[in-house]
């Protein structure tokens, strides 16, 4: 990097929001990912949509690779700067910039933290429903980036499906709004909807404007317990069948619960295969039918144990225990890889057999929980990085289970996204022609290849295994 | 937390961060909205997966132990409210707590530099007599004391208006109490049991009322109090300054010292000597008896841990009608655990209403001598506490730590805010029949 650069980045951007020393660099390599690790070249904080575009500039003339990046709780490394270059780091675009409440709408910068904008509109009496694991600490710009999920997918959906609006920088030096407060919308080519989920690829949001709901007026939430997995599953298909779609209808098995328990100290019954969260919202006479019907489902599978949180604030206390699952999984072991694999919902219970029978047959020690009710389930293997053979191992449990999943019509990655740590996957699933397709749209947006390289696709052939220096770290 | 053998890539052998320690961190950055220092920044490496992951770097020979990985160690308040948010169980203040005797290993200092902090930490802060003796904190005020001070103010890398700061948090000395206090005071009412007090240095030195109360109450519920006046300081100004061995030297007199006394428990009044005993067993892994140490810590707690686990006896209390608010010391809350204890022992005085604030687990910037390095960084820490406490309207402030009481006393009397703050123990004092 030179001192040239550095300088006339600080020029523009002020001397506390550029870094170059080292020991910044370092720290800016990794996401939640495991093993992935790459120095970029330098690191800016715009504090505007119009920094991010002198940045951007700079960085095209200088011909360095742009990577996005919030809090960096992703977990396919999509904020990590493989190929080296300028990280934007947006966390300091913080401001929520507008609560619309005639229209229901809130407008904030994309480093917001997820969470924040949630308070926020509740302190209004309004609900912005997507609700990452991470949403104490991811930003909504990485939200849409990544087109996060979270705990009430089941019924309320993702942030795809809030995002109105959004401001980007795109990489011909063009801002561009897409969207706008209007519930209707068909005049072109849905770019925002082309933006939701694309990993920094295309462009590089400073601002969102997302879809506001009224907050159910009532809740109910249940804790079941399970002497054998693959009941629970068949529970929240019965559920589901029922045509109930509950707010909430979460998972953890044995492992998993132990190691929660470890953290949070509430109680998780230690002895069990695992457990259901499962929460029921809305106006409050449907409420109580949704919750009779859902007891007697559990009761009629033969639920071990069936609790019903007595307020509010253990109910809460049960979701931000379960929002820790991934994390507390890491108490057993050094690594932790996750994945992040969805089935249709009538293959729960298949999917957990052939989790227990790959387990079993490649010698693995494996935590799942998930978000069962929308198919959504994260496998994690506990192992250690250190140990090749292992590694290996959980490869090879990923693979079969990966074909096993595509076999039934799932998907790769639920919510996480491609990153660097699927690109393999994403070619089985959508084939080459599909890939393709989505290299000439990358070209399309960004014809120098400078923004977020490396991501979701390789640049050169779409079906080639990814990044080798990885190889024996990272599930792929 | 450190080892002292195996690998430790470029960190010095002496007290290096057990690698183990450092992987278990899975970077998901639960920590980052609870850390202070990642707050005022908003940059990775201030954040404690940017410490974690430094360390890791360090240990990986990925960077060597540079003077960033210095700064860092140092800018870590050690609040550990990270460790609390951790669901991994990484420690990363513990781990900068160990980095920090590795600066010293690494970044030596000069000779009057050195004999400074070797004055403070090896020679005045493990004797108490002389601790007592030299009034070191009344020399604050006279002319001479300042005057050294600031000569050798570097040594301690204080920041530009630290002695103002400091002169200006000085509370109003009373004469100390260790030598007042008599070692053994018996028990009030029916005896339930014999504990072992550990006078901290602050608190005598500075605190005298709080520990007296202490005291009282603890004869009061029933407790022949034994305060062994020997004790040396617990160690704690020489983990934060990264100086181990003399922790080490102190740490194996005091775990004997008590170890001897005929009691059941070991209570302390001072949230940092408690998380500092509570460490000893780390400390000094290796260096004494495993029975010794469990030994030790199975009789620690912390008083209103004490309390709140032996049950209060309320039946003789008087009323104290005030409106309070809590301020979470770090190293009660986040260093041993303990949030639930003393807002139970609030509720059970006759007269109190306890109004939360918000964030009362967030730190005050105090911080041992951060908040004299980092002043102005310490006063962006310390206005968001005192926002938060204006907006309870509470009449008081409590917390249970000396060093929480300095800084938020000092805060609030620049602020031009009406609260007073006052200890646990003062607060509960007041409801003691005499």
């Amino acid at each position: 990097m030179s001192r040239a650069l550095v300088a006339n980045l600080q020029q523009l951007l002020g001397r506390e929001n550029v870094c170059h020393e080292q020991e910044d660099l370092l720290v800016l390599g990794y996401d939640s990912t495991p093993g992935i690790h790459h120095l970029p070249d330098v690191a800016v904080y715009p504090t505007s949509t119009e920094k991010v575009w002198a940045a951007m500039e700079i960085a095209q003339q200088e011909g360095l690779a742009i990577v996005p990046r919030g809090s960096g709780s992703g977990l396919s490394g999509g904020s990590v700067p493989a190929k080296g270059g300028m990280v934007l780091c947006l966390n300091r675009m913080n401001r929520i910039l507008e609560i619309d409440e005639e229209n229901l709408t809130a407008t904030a910068q994309a480093g917001v933290i997820t969470l924040d904008l949630f308070n926020a509109t509740a302190a209004k009496g309004l609900f912005y429903p997507p609700d990452p694991g991470s949403q104490k600490i991811s930003t909504l710009g990485g939200n849409v980036m990544e087109d996060a999920g979270g705990l009430r997918g089941l019924k309320y959906g993702v942030t795809r499906d809030y995002v109105m609006a959004l401001k980007c920088v795109l990489p011909d030096g063009s801002i561009l709004t897409t969207g706008g407060k209007s519930v209707k919308d068909v005049a072109g080519y849905s770019f925002k909807d082309l933006l939701v989920g694309s990993e920094g690829t295309l462009g590089i949001i400073t601002e969102v404007t997302v879809k506001l709901i009224p907050p159910p007026k009532a809740k109910r939430t249940f804790l079941a317990y399970f002497d054998d997995i693959r009941i629970a599953g068949a529970a929240v298909s019965k559920i589901i069948a029922a045509k109930i779609i509950p707010s909430t209808m979460e998972i953890m098995d044995k492992a998993t619960i132990n190691c929660v328990e470890d953290y949070v100290k509430i109680g998780l019954p230690r002895q069990m295969a695992a457990l259901l969260l499962i929460e029921v919202d809305g106006h409050p006479a449907m409420v109580a039918e949704e919750a009779d019907s859902v007891e007697a489902i559990l009761k009629a599978v033969k639920a071990t144990e069936i609790h019903v949180a007595k307020d509010a604030e253990e109910a809460g206390r049960l979701a931000a225990a379960r929002r820790t699952a991934l994390s507390a999984l890491a108490r057993v072991s050094p690594t932790t890889l996750l994945e992040d694999a969805t089935v249709p919902r009538s293959m729960l219970a298949e999917t957990f057999a052939e989790i227990e029978r790959l387990t079993a047959r490649y010698r693995l020690k494996v935590g799942t929980f998930g978000h069962a009710g929308d198919g959504n389930l994260h496998p994690t293997v506990l192992c250690d990085e250190r140990n090749s053979d292992e590694m290996q191992r959980a490869h090879a449990f990923y693979d079969d289970l990966y074909a096993q999943v595509l076999a039934w019509g799932g998907t790769v990655s639920g919510e996480h996204g491609i990153g660097l740590a699927k690109k393999e996957y994403l070619a089985r699933q959508v084939g080459t022609g599909g890939v393709k397709v989505m290299k000439r749209i990358k070209d399309a947006f960004d014809p120098k290849g400078l923004l977020n390289p490396g991501k979701i696709f390789d640049e050169h052939d779409p079906c080639t295994k990814t990044h080798v220096e990885e190889d024996s770290l990272v599930s792929h | 937390m450190s080892h002292t053998d195996g690998t430790h890539g470029n960190f010095t052998a002496q007290d290096a961060p057990a690698y183990e320690d450092v992987l278990q961190c899975m970077r998901c950055g639960f920590c980052l909205p609870t850390c202070p220092t990642y707050a005022l920044t908003g940059r990775e490496r201030s954040s404690p997966r940017g410490r974690v992951a430094l360390a890791r770097a360090v240990a990986e020979q990925q960077l060597e132990f540079t003077g960033a990985v210095k700064e860092e160690a140092f800018f870590c308040l050690d609040c550990r409210a990270c460790a609390t948010a951790c669901p991994s169980g990484v420690r990363a203040g513990e781990v900068m707590e160990v980095c920090r005797s590795q600066a010293h290993h690494k970044y030596p200092l000069g000779h009057v530099g050195k004999s400074f902090r070797e004055f403070i930490l090896q020679r005045m802060l493990p004797n108490p007599d002389l601790l007592e003796k030299s009034t070191l904190p009344a020399r604050l005020y006279q002319r001479f004391g300042i005057q050294w001070l600031v000569r050798h103010s570097r040594a301690l890398k204080l920041g530009p208006t630290w002695l103002e700061k400091a002169a200006g948090m000085m509370p109003d000395l009373e004469a100390p109490l260790r030598p007042q206090l008599p070692v053994v005071t018996l028990a009030r009412g029916e005896k339930r049991g014999r504990v072992g007090f550990f006078l901290g240095c602050v608190m005598t030195l500075m605190y005298p009322n709080v520990s007296r109360n202490t005291v009282k109450i603890l004869a009061h519920q029933g407790f022949d109090v034994l305060t062994p006046k020997d004790a040396k300081c617990c160690g704690a100004p020489h983990l934060s300054e990264g100086d181990r061995d003399t922790a080490r030297a102190l740490a194996l007199f005091n775990l004997d010292l008590f170890l001897q006394q005929e009691v059941e428990w070991i209570v302390t009044d001072c949230a940092g000597c408690g998380a500092a005993l509570k460490q000893y067993e780390e400390l000094l892994e290796g260096q004494a008896e495993y029975e010794k140490l469990a030994r030790f810590r199975s009789k620690l707690r912390d008083i209103s841990e004490f309390l709140a686990e032996v049950g209060l006896r309320t039946d003789e209390l008087q009323e104290v009608t005030a409106t309070v608010t809590y301020h979470e010391p770090c190293h009660l809350c986040h260093a041993q655990g303990i949030s639930r204890q003393p807002r139970e022992l609030l509720k059970q005085i006759p007269g109190i209403e306890l109004r939360e604030m918000n964030e009362a687990s967030w730190c005050c910037g105090s911080a041992a001598t951060w908040g004299l390095k980092y002043s102005r960084e310490s006063q962006q820490v310390l206005d968001r506490k005192l926002a938060n406490v204006a907006a309870t309207g509470a009449q008081l402030l409590v917390t249970a730590n000396p060093g929480c009481q300095l800084q938020l006393s000092w805060g609030l009397r620049e602020a031009g805010m009406p609260q007073q703050v006052v200890h646990l123990m003062e607060l509960l004092g007041r409801a003691i029949p005499t």
